[in-house]
């Protein structure tokens, strides 16, 4: 397989408003993807087209090397795993029976149930009934739900948002992990850190089209202004184009001890969007 | 089809009804109605149409309301669509859920005759009524559980399912001369049908039933139609 996902042209248009314009990209398998974009972009709606939820008004879409209207097959949908940003779950039972059932859904061995309430940190609560949890720990279920039967390529829209920053960073990790073992993740969301630490490649959706495309570092190379940020013991700030002419100048500064902090100007993958946008993402 | 997926949804919703208080009183209606009917007739037979009464309000408030009442909370929490992009098919989250209908549906009917006398449904063609009966007040439930996207507005579509399919035999007490228009229509309907045939042995009624649960699955086909095909 060459390509995990691969779209082209894709315009998905609600009651003659374009959601999506245009867009096409491609993902490898084995890759961490991210979809970043300000609210009402299309993230949401990009996924649900890529995982048969939605029709596309036009343009061509390949996920795991099926054509999107064989997307309602059984087989297909226990390839992918899905964390969707409105998903819920069954309030009046517990964490167990609601695992169970997916598990049972999708074909895979009871003892997956352990191994995920592990991965997600929810041991303890497995046996409180829903209804109890709070919204992180129904986050961290629904995690534990999309992944259960160890899918090939999992689409999470926004999985952290709900979360504090510690279990958001143990996530991460988990994702990493998956990620290690072979797993495609598409991954949406708002949080620019979070892009930045998992993904491979971000591609950043704004007007129902894809503004920018790359790996985070190649991104930041490319929108820095190439300058170094210099601060002296004198509380002097200098700033220092990345020129041969410049080498004497920087050199000088440090021989002679009046660098206090030196910093290349690589923007974050936020300022990069506000660039690319215009607009803030939150 | 798949077998094991229509019984994870099975064990699911069999727990799910356990807990749900509002689910948990429907089968105690029919059942407190036979209780008070049988009293009332002093360890004497009830009448036929008084034993179809309560047929009628077991069909209509556990198998018709159950159904409806679980697929709407299913739309409303949003957890169809958990199950919609699972393997599983539409045919078995309803399969599924029929069962546990089903299910619900037998235990209320048996003890409401139990208690109001169970000795008429004794025969082949009454059992055959009951079941043709069952699926038509199911196809209901289905059909309006596919559209409703609230429990609270379930309500509202029961209540003519309830009075006009489910206490049919009640009209005679609206004191309607026998050929009033009313009540020729109200004969042809499943209820009336049913009482009619312990008059007659003849097949006919059944035929007649046989027809409108029919229908009511072309109802639940149309409804599926409109509400799964688009965005
Ligand atoms: N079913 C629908 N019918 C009509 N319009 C829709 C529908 N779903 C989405 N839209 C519109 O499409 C646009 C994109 O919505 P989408 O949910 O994909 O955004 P998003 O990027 O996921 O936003 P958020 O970050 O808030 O989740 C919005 O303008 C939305 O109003
Ligand atoms: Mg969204």
């Amino acid at each position: 397989m060459e390509n995990a996902i691969k779209v082209t042209g894709l315009r998905k248009v609600f009651d003659q408003h374009a959601a999506i314009e245009d867009i096409s990209f491609s993902v490898k398998p084995g890759e961490i993807f991210g979809l970043l974009g300000p609210s009402g972009s299309g993230k949401t709606t990009t996924i649900k087209i890529l995982t048969g939820e939605l029709g596309q008004t036009a343009g061509d879409v390949y996920v795991l090397d099926i054509n999107a209207p064989l997307f309602g097959t059984a087989d297909f949908k226990s390839r992918i795993g899905i964390l969707s940003d409105n998903s819920s779950l069954y309030e009046r039972l517990t964490v167990y029976d609601n695992l169970k059932l997916f598990c049972k859904l999708y074909d895979a061995p009871l003892e997956q149930i352990e191994v995920m309430l592990d991965e997600v940190n929810l041991k303890e609560a497995r046996s409180k009934v829903v209804s109890k949890l709070s919204k992180g720990m129904k986050q961290r279920v629904l995690l534990a739900k999309a992944l259960i039967h160890k899918p090939e390529l999992v689409f999470l829209d926004e999985p952290t948002s709900a979360l504090d920053p510690g279990n958001a960073a143990h996530i991460h990790r988990g994702l990493q992990k998956l990620n290690e073992a072979g797993t495609t993740i598409f991954i949406t969301t708002h949080d620019m850190e979070e892009a930045t630490e998992l993904c491979d490649r971000v591609a950043f959706l704004d007007k129902g089209k894809i503004q920018e495309l790359g790996s985070p570092d190649e991104l930041r190379y490319k929108y820095s202004t190439h300058a170094f940020h210099v601060e002296t013991f004198d509380d002097e700030r200098l700033v220092i184009e990345n020129e041969a002419g410049n080498a004497d100048k920087i050199r000088d500064l440090i021989a002679n001890g009046e660098v206090k902090s030196i910093q290349s100007d690589n923007p974050t993958l936020g300022q990069i969007f506000l660039k690319v946008t215009g607009k803030e993402l939150v | 089809m798949n077998t094991q997926r229509i019984g994870a949804i099975f064990e699911k919703d069999i727990k799910d009804f356990m807990k749900n208080m509002m689910l948990l009183m429907m089968p105690i209606v029919p059942i407190i109605l036979a209780l008070i009917y049988s009293r009332l007739g002093e360890g004497e037979e009830l009448p036929i149409p008084m034993l179809y009464l309560i047929v009628g309000v077991t069909f209509s408030s556990v198998t018709a309301s159950c159904m409806m009442t679980m697929m709407a909370e299913e739309n409303e929490k949003k957890t169809l669509r958990g199950l919609m992009l699972s393997p599983a098919s539409f045919m078995d989250i309803i399969i599924g859920k029929s069962l546990v209908v089903g299910l619900m549906t037998f235990i209320a009917l048996a003890i409401s005759l139990f208690f109001a006398g169970v000795k008429p449904f004794l025969s082949v063609q009454a059992i055959i009524g009951l079941i043709l009966l069952f699926l038509f007040f199911l196809f209901l439930g289905i059909g309006i559980g596919l559209f409703t996207k609230s429990v609270a507005s379930t309500s509202a579509y029961l209540m003519p399912v309830m009075f006009l399919f489910g206490f049919t035999p009640m009209i005679e007490f609206f004191g309607l001369g026998e050929d009033s228009i009313a009540i020729t229509i109200a004969d042809l309907f499943p209820i009336m049908q049913l009482i009619k045939m312990h008059d007659t042995n003849s097949w006919v009624p059944i035929g007649v039933v046989a027809i409108w649960t029919i229908g009511a699955a072309l109802f639940t086909y149309i409804c599926f139609k409109k509400e799964r095909t688009d965005d």
